[in-house]
């Protein structure tokens, strides 16, 4: 089969599995537990389930409605990650002695 | 006393991956790849350091000289070791991913050990039970914020107040950054999930 390399192959973020099984952990006892020691409050869980159903829908008879429902739904979901002012600025490289050697001197705790 | 695992003969790649780690659990696996991926990859030899502690202290990220000191006298349990090793290694990450100005910024201080409080596993329920802090609703947040303003307090001679006021400052951001886990893990199911995502998030984002 002739492949061509100039069509770009969309598919779900994550494999349709990933999402059923992300609505069984958010529902299970255990998770609605540490949802309510961190916020005081039940997780609300059916965006999964319907992110479950639009990946199927894509999956399976390629549906543009549900394509799009299921990238808003998580562009949603990193939009919400981010959403906080940092404290600090990100760097665009790594620390310049992370890898260089030890010198004699003991390092001291912090 | 724990010692780290021992390399074999036949590793598997993934325990090249985590330099020998791996047997740390989910979340340091995580934690060593976003470092890895960030430029800082992690070295048993080089970043790690077992000594003798004074007082109760169970370890420590020293960034003067890149490395985590974990008080071998002070970690008695595996479980114990895996927390400890993630908070500081929660500390290395952000180290390297941002300018934290560690010694001059009491802000960036607070911000790192809000951060290991939160996502270390530190504040778990059964941990804090264990500690005699029996509470249930939004619990978390108060350990979080009582570990960090205690962390702050046992490496710089600033008053209790003070401390409190920096930490409620910068509480809100900090709390809310969950990178690199994408969640607050509260079980090894948890970083588990956080694992899986960030394994698959060169997909993720080119398909979003």
């Amino acid at each position: 089969m002739m492949r061509n390399f100039n069509e770009v192959v969309s598919k779900p973020p994550r494999v349709c599995e990933d999402y059923w099984t992300e609505f069984r952990h958010c529902k299970s006892l255990r998770n609605r537990f540490h949802h309510y020691y961190t916020y005081g409050a039940m997780p609300s869980c059916q965006q999964w389930n319907e992110d479950h159903n639009n990946c199927k829908q894509w999956e399976m008879h390629r549906s543009p409605e549900a394509k799009e429902a299921l990238q808003k739904s998580e562009r949603n979901r990193v939009a919400e990650q981010k959403n906080f002012t940092p404290v600090w600025q990100l760097r665009q490289e790594p620390p310049r002695d992370w890898h260089m050697p030890l010198n004699q001197e003991k390092p001291q705790d912090s | 006393m724990r010692t780290f695992p021992n390399y074999t003969m036949d590793q598997t790649k993934q325990e090249e991956e985590c330099g020998g780690l791996c047997a740390l659990g989910p979340y340091a696996k995580l934690l060593l790849g976003a470092m890895k991926n960030s430029g800082c990859k992690v070295f048993k030899e080089r970043h790690f350091s077992c000594e003798d502690c004074s007082g109760t202290v169970s370890g420590g990220f020293d960034a003067a000289s890149s490395q985590i000191v974990l008080c071998q006298n002070n970690i008695h349990q595996q479980s114990h070791m895996n927390r400890v090793v993630t908070h500081e290694l929660i500390h290395s990450f952000d180290h390297c991913r941002a300018h934290v100005d560690w010694f001059n910024n009491l802000r960036h201080l607070a911000c790192s050990e809000i951060r290991a409080a939160n996502l270390s596993g530190d504040c778990s329920f059964i941990n804090e039970v264990s500690r005699l802090n029996f509470g249930l609703k939004e619990h978390h947040q108060e350990c979080v914020r009582g570990r960090a303003l205690r962390s702050i307090l046992a490496v710089r001679k600033i008053s209790r107040e003070e401390a409190e006021k920096i930490v409620d400052e910068v509480f809100d951001s900090c709390f809310n950054d969950h990178a690199p886990f994408g969640r607050i893990p509260h079980s090894k199911e948890d970083a588990k999930f956080a694992y899986r995502d960030y394994m698959n998030k060169d997909r993720y984002y080119a398909n979003l």
